[in-house]
């Protein structure tokens, strides 16, 4: 096996984003097959990093920068890999990812996004105080599998109920899962606006988008 | 003849010394200059330019001359007011240490089914009832949040729920300007006038900033209403050392107080001389259950640290304790409530809030809540230290009673000991015989017992109909201009 992947691998692992870009480069520019690259060496660090986090290992600053090296080095090799035609490298799902309207709370919404980067995902995150038309313009911009809405408050938990409803409205529920998550949310509240899952901790959150997505594709 | 004799008049708890306190504000100062704050609204950005700040878009850059200036021109002490009888029962400056409840918890404890239920207008009054009876709480947060009211104007129903129901300083918390302006409103009517409440504060505004560096409109048009309107307020970064500051806590320390003094620049500013009471809940992020800690080690270390700062700039300071990461109301939650209350106790940051909270300030209990009032009598007493006296000494006495006596029949003994000793009144220390004929119940069953005797039989001071009447008109107004 090519010693690069080996390399690639513990740069994941080290949450090294220079060196994980840097080593993406070299298998570009010196023809190694840039599918293997990515089975070989980037998913099998965050694979590492992810079982070590699940048994306590591994702290949340290892995975958001593990999450990161991961990014860098997919984002330069994507190209390569759509053109061997190979489905290796494609995302897990596409998530769009934000805070409600009324609502700058970002760490847990952060953290959810690192973990499904982590996990395979595409995390397209739009970032603090967005409203419904910005989560379904960015959703459909994208095409998405999944809207995932964070809210921490009791006086914008309501807005992930307006996002259900606007979707309804617009004729684009069945287009999108819906997933909700934050402090004072609730499984019954997800229940109750109508959204596909409810999770209480970024792990859970992860789970739950692996589970929504093979759901999607029966 | 006592030639410079030096006394403790208490016991006191010290992190940093004055050198350590003057580098840390000097990183923030430096902080300010070099890398500044955003500022998300427009109108406070344009004070600070005039005021001489260097304005990049929404960052803007404060030379350390201005901290300065806000230093000098901030009042040292800050006084608050009992609601119903305007007498002045708090004064927050020095090492005086007061403790309350924390506001916004989106759940809490039924005292009677033990279940953890959303919270409400309803839970929110109880809770200021129960607050209200008990001796060593000083001031109230509204360990709750109105939910079941249309939640734009909650902040009303919140207050108004909390002032009839205890007539303890009150700290609000508010969703915009707006409703900051009609619970100022209704303090004045509580008060009997803007006058009367400027003189006798019987609210503080709870507002924060976003860290790292940031100010957000509602916070900024808050912080300027108090300012304008001479309401104390507490401004209170909530940082997590790790995530939205530095892992260190010398590096926590710094860019938390530069989030705060940024803050005061603004509000004196604003208005010069307004009462202003810096903050600082100041914690970990814990990297494996990613949650924001109420009940690290750190957590108390950093608040202490900061009091050692507030003393150090002579500034009114809001502190943290009494509360925990723990689900429930176990071991867990008492040794992190006592750890936490008696060191803030000892370092005397003055507001001293959050007693009550579990589940890192997801969940208030009240029974956590009496369980801390009694640790904080039993921190009292340690604070009081010892008194070293010839009548304390009690030579006389001893030689008195002398070797192989007792002093159980002295009127030495008599005179001191309630006062020289704390007496429990949740604490058990019963013979065993004693406590098992009263049921073998643990310190969590004997709390329930007593929130559900308060719950039951504590009416607190009321306010005249006419008062009530004209709050809840307020209430209902906004009310009304929500529905339209
Ligand atoms: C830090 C903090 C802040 C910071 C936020 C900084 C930032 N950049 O995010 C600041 C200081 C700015 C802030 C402001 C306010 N806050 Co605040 N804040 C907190 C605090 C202490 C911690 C939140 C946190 O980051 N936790 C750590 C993260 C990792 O946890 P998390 O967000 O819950 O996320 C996890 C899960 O929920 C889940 N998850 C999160 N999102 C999603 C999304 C999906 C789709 C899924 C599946 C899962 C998921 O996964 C995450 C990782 O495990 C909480 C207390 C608490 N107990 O949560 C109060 C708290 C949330 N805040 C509160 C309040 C009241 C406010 C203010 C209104 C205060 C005020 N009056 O000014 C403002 C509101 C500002 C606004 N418009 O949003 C209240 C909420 C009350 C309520 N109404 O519900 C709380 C509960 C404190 C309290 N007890 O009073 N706050």
């Amino acid at each position: 096996m090519n010693q690069v992947f080996e390399e690639i691998k513990q740069a994941v692992i080290d949450g090294d984003d220079e060196l994980a870009a840097e080593l993406a480069q070299k298998v570009l520019d010196e023809g190694i097959n840039p599918v293997e690259a990515v089975q070989e060496g980037f998913i099998k660090g965050i694979d590492e990093i992810g079982t070590k986090w699940k048994s306590g290992e591994a702290f949340l600053p290892d995975v958001m920068m593990a999450a990161d090296a991961l990014k860098a080095g997919l984002t330069l090799l994507e190209p390569a890999v759509a053109e061997s035609g190979s489905q290796e490298g494609e995302p897990v799902g596409r998530i769009v990812l934000g805070t409600v309207a009324g609502d700058i709370h970002d760490i847990g919404k952060n953290i959810v996004g690192a973990l499904l980067t982590a996990a395979g995902f595409k995390v397209y995150d739009i970032d603090i105080d967005q409203s419904a038309q910005s989560f379904l313009a960015k959703a459909e911009e994208v095409g998405a599998d999944i809207i995932a809405a964070s809210a921490l408050l009791t006086t914008t938990m309501g807005e992930q109920k307006e996002l259900v409803k606007y979707l309804v409205e617009k004729n684009l529920r069945d287009q999108y899962r819906v997933i909700i998550g934050g402090g004072p949310t609730t499984k019954e509240w997800g229940d109750e606006i109508g959204a596909d899952g409810w999770a209480e901790t970024a792990d859970q959150a992860v789970e739950l988008c692996k589970e929504l997505v093979l759901d999607i594709k029966r | 003849m006592k030639s410079g004799y030096v006394a403790n008049r208490s016991t006191r708890f010290s992190v940093l010394s004055d050198d350590q306190c003057r580098e840390i504000v000097s990183a923030s100062k430096e902080i300010l200059e070099r890398t500044g704050v955003k500022i998300f609204y427009q109108e406070a950005v344009e004070i600070l330019r005039k005021a001489g700040c260097s304005v990049d878009g929404e960052q803007v850059r404060i030379p350390s001359r201005l901290v300065d200036q806000a230093l000098r021109m901030v009042p040292k002490r800050v006084t608050l007011c009992n609601s119903r009888t305007g007498e002045r029962v708090m004064h927050l400056e020095g090492y005086n240490a007061y403790f309350g409840t924390g506001s916004d918890t989106p759940f809490y404890i039924d005292p009677y089914t033990g279940e953890r239920r959303p919270s409400s207008t309803q839970s929110v009054g109880n809770n200021c009832r129960v607050i209200d009876a008990l001796p060593n709480l000083d001031f109230v947060m509204s360990l709750g949040i109105s939910q079941d009211v249309p939640q734009p104007v909650y902040d009303r129903y919140q207050y108004e729920a909390m002032v009839l129901n205890t007539s303890k300083p009150i700290v609000v918390t508010a969703n915009d300007a707006q409703g900051f302006a009609d619970i100022i409103e209704m303090a004045e009517i509580v008060a009997g006038g803007p006058e009367k409440l400027r003189r006798n504060p019987l609210i503080v505004l709870y507002a924060e900033p976003i860290s790292p560096l940031q100010h957000s409109m509602e916070s900024i048009t808050k912080l300027m209403m108090a300012a304008n309107k001479e309401v104390p307020v507490v401004y209170t970064p909530c940082v997590m050392a790790g995530a939205t500051v530095p892992a260190t806590m010398a590096g926590t320390l710094a860019c938390g107080l530069a989030e705060s003094l940024s803050g005061l620049v603004l509000h004196q500013l604003t208005k010069e001389g307004a009462p202003f009471i810096m903050g600082g809940v100041f914690t970990i992020m814990d990297m494996q259950s990613t949650i924001f800690s109420y009940g690290a080690p750190e957590f108390h270390l950093l608040e202490a640290a900061l009091a050692d700062i507030a003393h150090y700039l002579n500034l009114p300071m809001f502190g943290t304790c009494g509360c925990s990461d723990s689900k429930v109301v176990d071991e867990q939650a008492g040794i992190e409530a006592a750890m936490s209350i008696l060191l803030m106790a000892q370092a005397g940051p003055n507001l001293n809030h959050d007693v009550g909270y579990i589940e890192y300030g997801s969940t208030a209990s009240l029974e956590m809540l009496v369980i801390c009032d009694e640790i904080i009598g039993m921190a009292r007493r340690i604070v009081r230290g010892i008194e070293v006296n010839p009548e304390t000494l009690a030579v006389d006495v001893i030689d008195q009673v002398g070797p192989g006596g007792h002093f159980l029949k002295t009127a030495h003994t008599r005179k001191f000991f309630k006062t020289e000793t704390w007496y429990p009144t949740l604490i058990d220390r019963k013979i065993y015989a004693n406590w098992k004929s009263d049921g073998s119940k643990t310190l969590t069953q004997r709390a329930n017992e007593k929130v559900i005797s308060i719950l039951e039989s504590y009416q607190p001071e009321q306010l005249s109909p006419d008062v009530k009447q004209k709050l809840r008109a307020v209430v209902e107004r906004a009310a009304s201009k929500c529905q339209k």
